[in-house]
């Protein structure tokens, strides 16, 4: 039953997330490492976003961009070294999870943008509505 | 919050204490509710005195009411969505009787009242007796089914239930505590905005659906964790029961679509307390927003109301026609395309909004698509009949009547599905028609083919098969008189939440309908009577072996009722069908598996935590509702102190010691050694004879 095995009958240390702490052989020590990566990484995802808004790093009209690969960045490094999600057969049903999770929002959010925006398909240009309604 | 118009003024001065609580909030001028709610109160005073008196109250807090067994929580489930159907069905009768009255009158409701009862049949009807019925039987079967002992959260689960339990309470609260919604069971702004329904009837609807989704995404989390981790030894994804994999698919559908229910109620709710303008018609506020979202939650959940029942149904044909189920495969394949493609449609509850012909096109042929995968299951259930030696049980019966009604229903949802048909078809008494006919043949008949499916599994005596199948005829008899009428009024024009009309053309058929109501009254009757006859005549429908309908699946393996830990050894499965492979064994070589070696169990222990995190969310609830501040913050806290108390406790499982196991398991197998050496032999040769003849 249980999903934990991560360990081979050699005793070899299968496929796991960095700073995955219930893993064999595993230290408290390289544990926390693992952690303080993650944190390190994701803090300096965060500084580099709000240091592209008031430097000139960026060609101004590209920022938007930029803030969505950091932003995709750091739900990867999020994902990666605090939710330990990894592609070991044991996380099989956490990555499909995640691939339905963004899915349905993909779907949500980029339908309602769709219909949000066909909304004025049927409707008079403003300027002519005001000429035949008054 | 400027927009919050003047009460009336209150003479005492404790008034601010209560927020907008004045006396004001009784109806004493409307005799109707305030004698309903009367009436309930007392009967409900009573039934708490009852208890109380006989002595009844330390049995129910202990096995009851702070129970974390699956079993028990699925029966309660079970018992208020049948209370609250009943309530919503109460609606109706109002609605029915009202339109038959309300031709060129006005009837005997007043137009506020009138809106608020159809605001509250269609809350009620569909999160407090649909959803709770569904979840109620998963809750009763899944684990069973998947052969394990309990969910993976036990707590988790009987939390879950009374959040329930606080939403139907607050609902039901509003016929005698101010008002509930007339803003349609989908609060669509901006009627639903401040400045058009002040009253606290929308703040009803809002919190009551807000607490008890919480406890529905926690069960769809908990389900979904069960079912993908938690199975008997063997029991692999294609050997899974098809009821677990509609569990699954559903419960899928609660962790997608709730959130954003949550979300797009929680919006309406700052418009409303906190003066946001999300929904509102000035300051950039979008009320179609509001539409769009509702639905893309909404969809969902016609499917996950849908689903289980599909599950009930393909079990219950299965079992009853003494076959495997047709194309198991492709009924797994065909559940989860409809889990997936039921997030592509929503747009078709508003086709009429004004998206353009593309937009409407996309989604329309998406519509016509899903009907495909709905199409796949009703031949798989007419192939697993055909051939079969069919029983004609009270269950199979409400699954026959599904099949034939609930097609009926699917093929008017496909002409809806064609945008020009619903530009004239859309507000319509025809939709109305074609959303009660897939509802009630869907889910109501497969709430009740699951009740007497697995009736005697939880309670030790079957249902009585004569006022059972009386009720399935009444019911049947009673949908078509009322709801074929109104597809009949739909195309004659006549539009839904009407309080009274004067086109004379419709007269006859509102009239029909009004008759059909009160056949339903009669299938009604059965239901009660089949209740009282089956628990009076007990002794003689007594199920002793465990399992009466020669099932298949493992949960006809255990005792019934069974016991706390369901199985004494867990199950190990090696095929679809693991119990008609056991019995096939057991009846070839003539005797049971070798005894096992019992072991003691260790059972998660009951707690009160969701009962008490209910009571204090059901004080935050009415709090909010009456903008009584100290009150909100005091029930917050309760539920948070309960929530660390929780936390905090040292001992959260029991062991039940292995001379217990042995014992139950013992008085278990005995009956199963009588029952092979009495009947098996006859049932082995009528079985295999009948085949070989065929």
């Amino acid at each position: 039953m249980t999903d934990e095995q991560h360990v081979d009958d050699e005793g070899n240390l299968g496929d796991v997330a960095p700073g995955f702490m219930d893993a064999a052989d595993h230290s408290i020590r390289e544990g926390i490492q693992g952690y303080l990566m993650g944190f390190v990484l994701a803090a300096l995802l965060t500084v580099a976003s709000f240091l592209m808004l008031h430097t000139n790093l960026i060609w101004s009209p590209g920022i938007a961009v930029a803030l969505v690969v950091l932003a995709i960045a750091q739900i990867g490094v999020h994902l990666v070294f605090f939710l330990h999600l990894t592609t070991a057969p044991d996380n099989t049903n956490n990555v499909l999870a995640l691939a339905f999770g963004i899915l349905i929002v993909v779907l949500i959010i980029g339908g309602s943008i769709w219909i949000m925006n066909h909304l004025d398909e049927r409707m008079m240009p403003m300027d002519q509505m005001t000429q035949t309604d008054r | 919050m400027s927009a919050e118009p003047a009460r009336a003024c209150v003479p005492w001065a404790a008034a601010d204490m209560l927020g907008k609580l004045t006396w004001n909030a009784i109806p004493f001028d409307q005799p109707i509710p305030l004698a309903a709610g009367s009436l309930v109160f007392l009967v409900l005073i009573a039934v708490i005195a009852w208890v109380i008196i006989r002595g009844h109250l330390p049995y129910l807090w202990h096995e009851w009411i702070t129970s974390v067994d699956h079993k028990r929580i699925g029966v309660m489930y079970t018992i208020l969505g049948l209370v609250m159907l009943l309530r919503g069905f109460v609606d109706a009768i109002m609605m029915r009787s009202q339109q038959a009255f309300a031709f060129h009158a006005g009837g005997y409701l007043p137009p506020e009242h009138y809106d608020q009862v159809f605001s509250a049949h269609g809350t009620i009807m569909i999160f407090f007796a649909a959803m709770p019925l569904m979840i109620g039987l998963m809750n009763f079967a899944v684990p069973l089914q998947l052969g394990v002992r309990d969910v993976a959260f036990p707590t988790f689960n009987s939390t879950s239930f009374w959040l329930t339990a606080t939403g139907a309470l607050l609902v039901n609260l509003s016929l005698v505590v101010g008002e509930f919604s007339r803003a349609m069971w989908l609060p669509y702004p901006p009627l639903s905005e401040l400045r058009y329904s002040p009253g606290v009837g929308v703040d009803y609807y809002l919190w009551a659906l807000q607490i008890s989704g919480v406890g529905t995404l926690l069960t769809g989390i908990n389900f979904v964790t069960t079912i993908l981790k938690i199975r008997a030894p063997g029991m692999s994804y294609l050997r899974m029961p098809i009821f677990c994999w509609t569990a699954l698919a559903t419960n899928l559908l609660i962790i997608a679509a709730f959130p954003v229910l949550t979300a797009t109620l929680g919006m309406l709710l700052l418009d409303r307390y906190v003066g946001f303008h999300f929904f509102t018609n000035s300051a950039g506020g979008n009320m179609m927003m509001f539409v769009n979202l509702i639905w893309a939650w909404g969809h969902p959940e016609v499917y996950i109301l849908v689903l289980p029942a599909f599950g009930i149904f393909s079990e219950v044909i299965s079992t009853f026609s003494g076959k495997p189920l047709f194309g198991y495969r492709s009924m797994v394949a065909a559940t989860m395309f409809i889990c997936l493609v039921s997030f592509l449609v929503w747009l078709h509850h508003f086709f009429t909004m004004g998206a353009g012909g593309n937009v409407n096109a996309v989604f329309g042929i998406a519509t016509a698509i899903i009907a495909v995968g709905t199409g796949v299951k009703i031949y798989n259930w007419m192939f697993t009949m055909y051939g079969g030696r069919i029983r004609f049980t009270t269950p199979m019966l409400w699954a026959l009547a599904f099949v034939l009604t609930f097609t009926l229903g699917g093929m008017t949802g496909v002409l809806l599905s064609v945008p020009p048909a619903d530009f004239q078809l859309h507000n319509s008494m025809f939709l109305v028609a074609h959303f009660h006919n897939v509802i009630i043949a869907g889910v109501l008949f497969g709430a009740f083919a699951g009740i007497t499916y697995w009736f005697p599994k939880a309670f030790g005596f079957r249902l009585h098969e004569g006022w059972g199948k009386a009720a399935v005829v009444l019911t049947v008899a009673g949908f078509y008189t009322t709801f074929v009428p109104l597809y009949a009024l739909g195309l004659l024009g006549m539009t839904r939440r009407l309080q009274s009309y004067d086109v004379a053309a419709w007269r006859p058929w509102v009239i029909a309908a009004g008759a059909g109501i009160i056949v339903f009254c009669g299938a009604l009757a059965c239901q009660v009577m089949q209740l009282v006859a089956s628990i009076r005549q007990r002794e003689s429908l007594r199920d002793l072996t465990g399992d009466p309908w020669n099932g298949r699946s493992l949960e006809w393996s255990t005792a019934s009722p069974p016991p706390a830990f369901n199985y004494a050894v867990l199950p190990n499965v090696e095929g679809e069908e693991p119990y008609w492979q056991i019995k096939r064994r057991a009846i070839e070589t003539q005797q049971l598996a070798a005894e096992p070696d019992y072991k003691p169990i260790e059972m998660p222990r009951n707690s009160p935590t969701g009962f008490i995190t209910a009571f204090f969310c059901t004080v935050t609830g009415f709090a909010l509702i009456w903008h009584i501040w100290w009150m909100v913050g005091l029930g917050l806290l309760g539920a948070y102190v309960v929530f660390v108390w929780f936390a905090w406790r040292d001992r959260d499982e029991e062991v039940i010691p292995a001379e217990e196991v042995a014992r139950v398991d013992r008085a278990r197998r005995r009956v199963r050694a009588q029952w092979l050496a009495h009947n098996a032999r006859e049932e082995w040769l009528a079985v295999h004879g009948q085949r070989e003849t065929a």
